[in-house]
């Protein structure tokens, strides 16, 4: 079992998380679990629990190619801004604090998808490159 | 001899709040000529585009301003609506909202005092540095937030944005089986919340003691949350619908979030103010908790806001236990109440503060006119205050790093959520 989280909103290309996991839930995929949650900030964590594969797919503020799609480590996401945050506490620092605590899983993947220049547009999905990225890990 | 330097600080972005705020300081002379806690997230016109709609939808439009306290809003809301249509609630709702506005307060508090506060006097500059020193702590934090989540989500059917609450009662009753295992994380909570108070009480604090005014509700038969008349400790006590009669905001020009006075001078609420004012009405075996903790309520150290935080956590837990040790399926989640014209008011104790509700309603039961103050607008005079009394006290002369920290850390004794009154500090210190 694996599960695959899009973490975002209903706003903008913030839900870019959101409509990937759409798309996945089209594919009939079996031993997958699909999530949606909006603006988890450290609650992600408990979503982390009795699961030892999560794949965690979000909008990250990237000029090159929008909506293109790219696996990410934990290192990159210091250096990109991500969803939105309450209390300044968003996917980087959850992930990061998940780390210093053991909470994260053993087989844990972090997908990318770019917004483009401006967070108010939705750029198209590629959704190709999403399949290629996500549906090996599943 | 010391030497007197002038100062400008500008904290840009205040970390570990929610919102977006800034904080600029001008020292001249060695004297503090200009302070503002400037707000400049935009004002989100709740209060106006929720006229036209009728009570329930409201009661769940009202939750999407804070993703913190939801049901403060909803419960605020529901009880004006309520009160104006003259229904009463029947024990059980009334024991069951209370259950779920603990749910509030055990999971807000929780994210407060382990990854907002506590960094603060451990030394740290995030949860994250903490994790490495403290990571039971932390984890302490992370679970007893869950918990709360999940015992918002057991009546509201989710804990960001719940959706359970309406008029007459909830759209949906629990079954047993789901209450019971929930209570049974409560009830293997109570040790930690318990051991959580003598931690917090254990932090080291800065000597700190100023003058204020608490305010908050209070009720004859029970710990204030969901009901009852506003006192301060100055001796008013009203009704909640002459709330306009004493209390006033104002509009400042460097901030989209308005400032409250009461007769004219700022005031504190939240929970040091609610623990203040009615510390005696904590169950015993609470109190108990509070009393041997080696800091001593009523508290005009404002940095004992922290305790004052975890004791309520330790009571949230430990009444929700009692909520819900008596939890039975009612043979309706609600009843049908039909809706009159006028003006309903409602105020309720969420996390950081009272929030404050007015609706003028039609016959149809639509909403023409809203007024909604929540805690954090209340708190902005005396966090300004606050921080004034706290920098002279640590020294004008201290470095700016030094400063910029102090300020910090008092803003976030505070809570405040910036986003319900309208993000972060920036301070910008000038000295010149």
């Amino acid at each position: 079992m694996i599960r695959v989280i899009g973490v975002g909103s209903p706003f903008g290309a913030d839900q870019l998380g959101w409509m990937a996991i759409d798309h996945l839930a089209t594919l009939g995929l079996v031993e997958c679990e699909l999530l949606k949650l909006d603006r988890p900030g450290s609650r992600l964590l408990d979503h982390f629990r009795d699961v030892s594969s999560v794949v965690v797919i979000d909008a990250v503020a990237v000029n090159d190619r929008p909506g293109g799609v790219s696996a990410l480590s934990l290192s990159d996401l210091q250096q990109i801004q991500c969803t939105p945050s309450s209390h300044g506490f968003g996917l980087a620092e959850t992930l990061a604090l998940g780390g210093q605590l053991g909470k994260l899983p053993t087989d844990f993947h972090l997908i990318g998808i770019h917004t483009g220049e401006t967070l108010s547009a939705v750029p198209i999905l590629d959704l190709a490159s999403l399949e290629a990225l996500v549906l090996p890990l599943i | 001899m010391s030497e007197s330097r002038d100062v400008h600080i500008n904290i840009p972005v205040l970390t570990r709040v929610e919102g977006e705020g800034a904080l600029e300081l001008d020292v001249v002379n060695g004297e503090i000529e200009r302070l503002n806690l400037r707000i400049f997230e935009p004002p989100r016109l709740f209060e106006k585009f929720i006229e036209g709609y009728e009570c329930n939808q409201v009661i769940d439009m009202v939750a999407r301003i804070c993703g913190i306290c939801p049901v403060a809003y909803q419960m605020s809301a529901v009880q004006a609506f309520e009160r104006l249509f003259g229904f009463e609630e029947p024990d059980w709702l009334r024991a069951m909202r209370r259950a779920m506005y603990c749910g509030e307060w055990l999971q807000s508090h929780a994210l407060h005092i382990h990854l907002l506060a506590a960094p603060d006097f451990l030394g740290f500059d995030s949860a994250i540095a903490m994790a490495r020193d403290y990571p039971d702590a932390v984890k302490r934090g992370l679970n007893l937030q869950t918990l709360g989540n999940d015992l918002i989500a057991l009546f509201g059917g989710r804990s960001v944005h719940p959706v359970g609450v309406r008029v007459g009662g909830f759209y949906r009753a629990p079954r047993e089986e789901e209450v019971a295992p929930i209570l049974q994380r409560l009830r293997d909570a109570l040790p930690a919340t318990e051991a959580l108070v003598a931690w917090t009480a254990g932090l080291d604090f800065p000597d700190d003691e100023q003058a204020f005014i608490s305010v908050a509700l209070s009720h004859p038969k029970e710990y204030a949350v969901g009901r009852g008349n506003l006192i301060s400790g100055q001796g008013l006590e009203t009704d909640i619908s002459f709330y306009e009669s004493f209390f006033h905001e104002h509009q400042m020009p460097y901030s989209t979030a308005l400032h409250a006075t009461l007769d004219g001078r700022p005031y504190l609420t939240g929970p040091l103010a609610r623990i203040n004012l009615n510390f005696h009405q904590l169950p015993k075996p609470v109190r108990d908790v509070m009393e041997t903790c080696g800091i001593h309520f009523p508290s005009h150290n404002m940095f004992h806001s922290i305790v004052a935080r975890a004791i309520e956590l330790h009571f949230a837990v430990f009444e929700a236990v009692a909520l819900l040790e008596r939890y039975q399926v009612p043979q309706s989640s609600y009843i049908e109440v039909p809706p009159q014209e006028g003006n309903a008011f409602g105020c309720t104790e969420a996390p950081r503060g009272f929030l404050w509700h007015r609706y003028d309603v039609d016959q149809q039961g639509i909403i023409r006119f809203a007024r909604i103050v929540p805690p954090t607008s209340q708190n902005q005079g005396r966090i300004e205050e606050d921080v004034r009394h706290s920098l002279e006290k640590l020294g004008l002369n201290a470095s700016d790093e030094a400063i910029r920290l102090r300020a910090e850390q008092v803003i976030r004794n505070y809570d405040p959520c910036i986003s319900c009154a309208t993000h972060f500090l920036k301070l910008d210190i000038n000295r010149r």
